[in-house]
């Protein structure tokens, strides 16, 4: 079991070894991608689908990275988790501290321990963004960029990620500062936990 | 004390890398390695079923799924590093090479490094960077000549 002072300083180790970019350019970087996806797509519901598809295939990767380089730091145990609470903790404070610099929240856990949020309050993504105003006349889709999820490759990411430890889940982006709301809020929600293994072929023959 | 072989088997039983790490290494054509690596897949997992001490959900302390982690024979030792996603990094060295356990887990960190950081690698299907077959080579360089220190 992790405590969260154990997942916070895994976190900052894991991030003063990783080799760092300049925020700009990774900021710019994604600004023209997703300025692309518009152009080519023109519906921002396409658009968000192929974010989350472009974040599934970076988060199916990133996970071994994780795992691997928290093992060789020693901070092994800080990865590991009994339950969703767990997964949550070390998602925000050491995932998202150790790739992207900025910690990030969990919490908002339902009821049933099924679904939890993840709160990022400087997001490194939206660093020069602004999404067009409603109403703008010489964007004929102008209005319809509200409807664009700008940060939907961290939905991605997560969901790639969870899926190589055998943890099925969906996320969504239900704030989001650059709509004006305060924090940036991803809700995750655990479909099913899957097995798998050729274990499972031998059991009870 | 010399390394032998390293092989890598995917989640599905696959063998996706065999490299020879020393000229003590065996040659045996790719065919035998392939067999080799989906045999150990399963004999790593029915060792977990057949074990007198079963782990619940048959997952040991790390996380990741239980079973064979260590063969020694006359003249071989055999590590395994099973990884929470499910990937072996197999190795097998003369007895007596020290830092088996050291090399696994940095050979796991060049896989997330090279193998996986390349666009055109697919998951699961067979390695084939050059940028990672040459960190292997000089991993092993080191280790035979220096020693790894721990990270």
């Amino acid at each position: 079991m992790s405590s969260k002072s154990q997942a916070v300083q895994a976190g900052q180790t894991l991030w003063a070894k990783m080799p760092k970019a300049n925020a700009e350019l990774f900021a710019l970087t994604y600004g023209s991608l997703v300025t692309e996806l518009v152009r080519d797509y023109e519906d921002p519901i396409e658009v968000n689908a192929q974010l989350d598809r472009i974040g599934h295939s970076i988060g199916v990767r990133c996970v071994d990275e994780f795992l691997s380089k928290a093992d060789v730091a020693g901070m092994g145990s800080a990865t590991r988790c009994s339950n969703l609470r767990d997964t949550a903790e070390v998602l925000a404070k050491v995932g998202f501290k150790m790739f992207l610099g900025t910690g990030a929240e969990a919490g908002g856990f339902s009821q049933d321990q099924r679904s939890f949020s993840i709160y990022l309050q400087d997001n490194p993504l939206s660093t020069f963004v602004e999404l067009p105003q409603h109403g703008d006349d010489h964007q004929s889709g102008g209005d319809d960029l509200r409807k664009l999820k700008y940060s939907n490759l961290y939905c991605g990411v997560i969901r790639g990620a969870l899926e190589q430890v055998n943890l099925k889940v969906e996320c969504s982006i239900v704030r989001d500062t650059l709509k004006g709301d305060e924090v940036n809020e991803i809700r995750v929600e655990l479909k099913e936990v899957l097995a798998d293994g050729a274990g499972d072929d031998y059991k009870d023959e | 004390m010399g390394f032998l072989h390293l092989f890598i088997v995917n989640k599905s039983g696959g063998l996706i890398l065999h490299r020879p790490l020393g000229p003590a290494a065996p040659r045996i054509g790719t065919n035998e390695w392939l067999r080799i690596g989906s045999t150990f897949h399963s004999l790593h997992a029915i060792a977990a079923e057949a074990s007198p001490v079963k782990l619940p959900g048959n997952k040991n302390q790390s996380g990741a799924d239980d079973g064979i982690e260590q063969i020694e024979g006359g003249g071989i030792i055999l590590k395994c590093l099973q990884t929470r996603t499910g990937i072996k990094f197999v190795i097998t060295a003369e007895p007596g090479t020290p830092d088996l356990d050291t090399v696994l887990r940095e050979i796991y960190v060049l896989y997330s490094d090279c193998a996986l950081k390349d666009p055109f690698y697919e998951l699961e299907m067979p390695i084939r960077c050059e940028l990672f077959t040459n960190s292997v080579d000089n991993l092993i360089e080191r280790v035979e000549s220096g020693g790894v220190k721990a990270r």
